[in-house]
């Protein structure tokens, strides 16, 4: 299997630079890949992945440099050149258009189309592709309809509909619960096994140990190293990224827990479309100064529970105290003048303004505090000031505070929402996925921080799909499977099999009542 | 070879003022081909249609009384444009607050004179604001699409005006038009034909500006017009933000209305639905919906139509001609705001 | 914002070289013809009231050759902008200026106040001023004959009656229809539909086919449109034109006469007065007997005989004999609005607010 033998990469870049105001994203950058081969594309937030993988596929276009495919120079200049030369993209964030059917998704910007394309052959087609490589998705379903997996896999059906030949992975498995991770690797295994190459983003060190033959790093738009997988460790590997030694370990006070801040009481939240409630009797208690984790695999009424207690979704029946106040009809406003801090599952579509300055979006729980307003005025340079602070705090990677949000890369984007809940905490934060698209860096330092709010005696609902890292941070593990909590354990009482089960469904332990 | 239009990857700044400018001249060159094609001189044209705007102090004048409704129109939709919400029912709401001062003026008799003005003022911005808050209300209440609602309300106030001043309110003598407002009760004129509602539209500008930059409030209507899910989870009320801004986008097209009454026809009577409602929409949006920039937006676009009218004259060209040359001029300077963020590229056929 | 900064530089330099531009023109020359300025409502092109006043702008121009210089405008709305038109007119150098629609009038005032030295010409209002006329025809005159021949025709006796606006002119055009029908047919009805437009093609053929609905089978009209008399014609229904000659237009004998307007007559000895310096302001109401108005010539349907009763009305009316609004009028409730022998003064016909006995309809 070693490909290098072959003399001609199919993708060769050499020097790229890219500069986008106020920051050189890339920098003289080179990079080769193999017929057959798969690259890992490794750096921290903001190192300048995306934008190097953008510039191949005609989104950006690069200030200097060239591009050659399969020893050809190509003159990219906009996603469907690079469809036409074999090459595909699953993007950090969606590009798909939710209130479309997959089908026409599928053949969304296709160069040569029909003027009336024969929607039955295309769907055909589609059809025997999701057979071959076992990506059952019905063609005529909307978007918005679709689980995040799901959606992932009209991605992929997407390029192998178009025939790529060369595949670019931009953390296509962050938003990807374990399970489906499994399942989109081995789809991706099989492609390669097909003779396609891969250029593959992702911050999991597993993946990349399992994946590629060969790493490539870039830190601060440069390359620091290029060696083989098979020579190196992940924990070389995060070495070379962050620049310094990862700990994987964190500190913590022992667990002493105060009077309960949220008590959640038979809630049920009702589906109107479906026919099980999304939440189905919940009941939980978190105390002062502890961490309760919710493990399950998506979609099983994680989502609903958080929005449920911020005020976001309406209550069905049952009742939710913040210190011990009935606040289950309370709107988003007075939850959060309750002292609630939320960080949501999808950064762009709920936890920012793409088109707000960094500043801006920084400010937005703030705004109505003194802090940053007088009697109804924002100050911009309270404002101003603020944000600085959080920007250094939080390491956010951003020319300046003006800079849109949407410029950001996705890991800092991801920060900018962490900075702004766990500084704004009261009492209660609710962060759902908090380490999704960070580098281990930041991974690290968010459950640091997530650890010392809770000494500080703060109560904290964690929602995770990685076991591990509940394991790690919670104090109690609460298990939800179908809308319902399974079982709540203590994390020093429990151990990964037992969660697994609960995480399934199939329980021999009773349910909690 | 194909021509495709591309995003840039970033905003560049010296295109957004080249392009425009290149949009002017280009629109001077089209509107040159349409005179040179009737036989007259695009200079001599041009120059008339100038001349007719601000060629002596009381063309200028004219042209200030001109954008001063149009002015109004443009801050009072642009506020509800911040939210996404697309008001384009000021024209309605204009004629409503032309029906309030008229209401006051004629049947509030048991006011003092010098009390007609400023509360006739008052009662149309309310009509105008209440106008407005029934799309917003349907809208935030039952997600009732406010371009529909918005549009057809305009005919409904339009109808019922002109039932009011040709049956209910028709002055005893005379044709068309409800009785003239006392003397008194006009708007007074400060320069020439230009009367003191130019303060109000000032004033209104710095106000605006202040309210949706510097407040609180403007910083959340930022937030729910660029995200309102976003907005949501921050605490912000979509539905209650969505009523208000639509109750101040009504009162300021309904003050346009009550005011310029006021100031020019004095009566309620044909000619009330003069567009300006229509015409505050493309102020809006070519003003990127900034309070200030309106201002120079709304006098350009005032010009061209007193520029235009004096074509018919100088030039003894039809009224249709000058139409067609404020169009050609108003298209390319739309369109070329799409150039400050896309570009254009040429696609090489590929061989097959 | 900073494109629009730039916008009114370029705005501002253009204008300084216009400005240089304009300093070069020289004042007026002593032998320039005497500019007159005329504003129409619609454009000349509509077939209806603005043609009819352009035809008499024409007539002037012929009857003046090159002494004059007309200056038109069309389609101007009834708002500021008709005082801007008026103003640009005075600065362009007009010594006489005319409006043809009613709602100018408040603006022409206005600017007729402003411009003591320019002679203002309104037609169809009230307001005057020292230097502002205004002027109209008796056009119920040929209304009433026209009236006539419609009631003659009908076999039913069932008229029909598009009403543009609710004002006196048009309630008195109406009235004067129904006494000459009636005077014909004394059972004969006259039912109105409003409109509430002058010029509207779509809807003003709309309230004609309604009434053809309803049997009516002579359709009349006040509004600039030929589209009413085309949907009775169509129907071999009978019609009554108004304005032009719209048996010229529509080709079809159904329809039976056409009221029409020589604005001429009256813009001509006008201009003439405002040129040697004896125009006088006055409040000018022409009938017949200055050939004001006219009918056109009578369809072939129509029996000869009864064609030179019509005529012989008309010469009556013209004689100064004998006149519409004279003697007993009842209104369409009963009431009666003038006693017999009395003659209905200009005042009262200008104010007109109600409908003579045999219309159907109410005038709010
Ligand atoms: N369109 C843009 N305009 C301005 N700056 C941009 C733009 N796209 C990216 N950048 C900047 O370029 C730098 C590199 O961003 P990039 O998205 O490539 O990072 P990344 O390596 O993919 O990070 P992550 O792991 O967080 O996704 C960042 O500083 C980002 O702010
Ligand atoms: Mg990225």
């Amino acid at each position: 299997m070693n490909q290098q033998t072959l003399l001609t990469p199919v993708v060769r870049m050499e020097h790229i630079s890219k500069h986008f105001p106020g920051v050189l994203a890339n920098d003289q950058v080179s990079l080769e890949l193999y017929p057959g081969q798969v690259l890992a594309l490794l750096g921290e937030n903001g190192a300048g992945k995306s934008t190097l993988m953008n510039m191949l596929v005609g989104l950006y276009r690069p200030d200097s440099g060239s591009i050659y495919i399969r020893g050809e120079l190509a003159d990219i200049q906009s996603p469907q050149d690079s469809m036409a030369l074999g090459i595909g993209m699953i993007h950090q964030e969606f590009m798909l258009v939710g209130n479309m059917t997959v089908a026409e998704n599928i053949i969304l910007g296709l160069r040569d189309l029909p003027f009336v394309p024969k929607l039955d052959e295309i769907k055909t087609k589609i059809t025997e592709l999701s057979q071959r490589y076992n990506l059952q998705v019905d063609p005529d379903a909307v978007i918005h309809d679709l689980s995040v997996g799901e959606q992932q896999r009209v991605e992929i059906l997407k390029l192998v509909y178009r025939g790529a030949e060369i595949l670019i992975l931009d953390e296509p498995t962050a938003v990807l619960t374990p399970g489906e991770s499994r399942d989109l690797n081995k789809i991706i295994k099989k492609m390669l096994n097909e003779g396609k190459s891969a250029i593959f983003i992702t911050h999991k060190m597993d993946e990349v140990i399992e994946f590629s033959h060969k790493v490539q790093v870039l830190r601060r738009g440069k390359t620091v190293n290029i060696c083989d997988t098979k020579e190196v460790t992940p924990r070389d590997l995060a070495n070379m990224m962050v620049g310094r030694d990862i700990l994987f370990s964190l500190d913590r006070c022992p667990f002493n827990p105060g009077g309960v801040k949220l008590k959640v009481e038979h809630v049920t939240v009702n589906n109107p479309l479906g026919s099980r409630p999304f939440l189905d009797d919940v009941s939980l208690e978190i105390h002062q100064g502890e961490i309760l984790g919710i493990a399950g695999v998506a979609g099983n009424g994680q989502s609903q529970l958080t929005e449920v207690i911020t005020g976001l979704l309406p209550c069905s029946a049952g009742k939710i105290y913040i210190d011990n106040k009935e606040m289950s009809h309370a709107t988003p406003l007075q939850i959060i003048r309750a002292g609630v801090s939320h960080i949501p599952s999808d950064r762009g579509a709920m936890g920012t303004v793409g088109d707000m300055s960094v500043g801006e979006n920084l400010s937005m729980k703030k705004y109505r505090t003194k802090e940053i307003s007088q009697g109804g005025i924002i100050k911009r340079s309270f404002m101003r000031a603020f944000a600085d602070k959080l920007i250094k705090t939080f390491v956010i990677k951003t020319p300046d505070q003006n800079t849109c949000v949407k410029f950001l890369s996705g890991g800092n984007i991801q920060k900018t929402v962490l900075a702004r809940e766990i500084d704004s905490c009261g009492g209660l934060l609710i962060a759902v996925y908090p380490s999704r698209g960070l580098d281990v860096g930041a991974t690290e330092a968010v459950r640091q921080n997530l650890i010392s709010q809770r000494d500080k005696g703060n109560a904290i609902l964690l929602v995770s799909e990685e076991l591990e890292e509940l394991q790690m941070v919670a104090d109690k593990i609460a298990v939800m499977f179908e809308g319902r909590i399974m079982g709540i354990k203590d994390v020093k009482e429990t151990n990964t099999e037992e969660l697994g089960l609960l995480m399934a469904g199939t329980t021999t332990v009773r349910r909690d009542a | 070879m194909r021509l495709a239009v591309v995003k840039r990857d970033t905003k560049s700044k010296s295109m957004a003022v080249l392009i425009p400018l290149i949009s002017f001249i280009v629109s001077l060159i089209l509107g040159a081909i349409v005179l040179l094609a009737s036989k007259s001189s695009p200079l001599q044209a041009y120059s008339a249609m100038l001349k007719g705007a601000f060629g002596n102090a009381r063309r200028f004048q004219y042209t200030i009384v001109e954008a001063i409704p149009l002015l109004m129109c443009g801050l009072g939709v642009g506020i509800a444009f911040r939210l996404k919400f697309w008001n384009i029912g000021a024209e309605g709401q204009y004629v409503w607050g032309a029906i309030g001062i008229t209401w006051v003026m004629q049947f509030w008799k048991f006011l003092p004179t010098f009390m007609l003005l400023p509360i006739g003022l008052v009662v149309g911005m309310l009509l105008g604001a209440a106008w407005a808050g029934i799309p917003g209300f349907l809208k935030a209440q039952w997600s009732v699409d406010e371009t529909l609602t918005t549009l057809m309300l305009n005919y409904v106030a339009i109808g019922f005006a002109e039932y009011l001043y040709i049956n209910a309110w028709k002055a005893p003598y005379g044709n068309m038009g409800t009785p003239e407002f006392p003397e008194e009760a006009w708007l007074t004129q400060v320069w020439g034909k230009v009367h003191s509602g130019l303060f109000i539209a000032l004033a209104l500008v710095v106000i605006l500006w202040f309210l949706l930059y510097k407040t609180r409030w403007g910083f959340e209507l930022n937030m729910i017009g660029k995200n309102p899910r976003a907005a949501r989870y921050q605490g912000v009320s979509i539905k209650t933000n969505i009523v208000l801004a639509m109750l101040i986008s009504g009162a300021i097209c309904g003050l346009a209305g009550s005011m310029n009454t006021a100031a020019i026809a004095h009566r309620l009577t044909k000619g009330v639905d003069s567009g300006y409602g229509f015409t505050g929409i493309i102020i809006a949006w070519m003003a990127g919906l900034h309070p200030f920039a309106s201002i120079l937006v709304a006098i350009v676009i005032a010009a061209l139509k007193t520029g235009a009218e004096s074509l018919q004259i100088a030039m003894k060209l039809p009224e249709s001609m000058g139409e067609v040359l404020q169009g050609l001029v108003l298209l390319p300077l739309l369109a070329g705001t799409i150039f400050i963020e896309h570009r254009l590229k040429i696609i090489k056929q590929e061989a097959q | 914002m900073k494109k629009l900064l730039v916008l009114l530089v370029l705005l501002l330099a253009i204008t300084s070289l216009v400005f240089a531009q304009g300093v070069k023109e020289a004042a007026p020359k002593a032998d320039e013809p005497f500019k007159v300025g005329i504003i129409y409502i619609s454009s000349p092109g509509d077939m209806g009231y603005s043609y009819m006043h352009d035809q008499g702008t024409k007539a002037a121009e012929a009857y003046f050759g090159n002494k004059i210089e007309v200056i038109r405008m069309e389609n101007v709305p009834e708002n500021d902008s008709a005082a801007r038109a008026m103003e640009q007119m005075v600065d362009a150098g007009c010594k006489i200026i005319f409006a043809n629609s009613y709602n100018y009038q408040d603006y022409m005032l206005q600017v007729a106040k402003e411009n003591p030295e320019v002679y203002f010409e309104h037609c169809s209002g009230y307001l005057d001023n020292p230097n502002m006329s205004n002027y109209f025809g008796r056009m119920y005159q040929m209304r009433y004959l026209s009236g006539m021949i419609a009631a003659k025709m009908s076999p039913t006796g069932k008229l029909g009656y598009i009403g543009a606006f609710n004002t006196p002119e048009v309630v008195r055009g109406l009235n004067g229809f129904a006494l000459g029908a009636r005077a014909v047919n004394p059972k004969a009805t006259i039912t109105v539909v409003w409109t509430n437009t002058w010029y509207d093609p779509s809807l003003e053929r709309q309230g004609a086919v309604a009434l053809l609905n309803q049997g009516i089978d002579v359709i009349a009209q006040h509004q600039d449109t030929t589209e009413p008399a085309k949907a009775a014609v169509e129907r071999g229904k009978y019609a009554i034109g108004y304005n032009a000659d719209f048996r010229d237009i529509i080709k079809d004998d159904h329809v039976l006469v056409s009221t029409m307007w020589n604005w001429g007559n009256y813009m001509i000895p006008s201009i003439e007065s405002a040129m040697n310096g004896t125009w006088k302001s006055q409040s000018y109401w022409g009938g017949l007997e200055d050939d004001m108005i006219h009918l056109s010539p009578i369809s072939p349907l129509v029996p000869k005989d009864f064609q030179a009763k019509v005529m012989a009305k008309q010469d009556e009316i013209a004689q100064g004999k004998w006149d519409v609004f004279w003697g007993e009028l009842k209104d369409n409730t009963g009431v009666i609005r003038q006693k017999a022998g009395e003659k209905m003064a200009d005042a009262k016909m200008l104010t007109m607010d109600w409908f003579v006995e045999g219309v159907i309809g109410t005038v709010k």
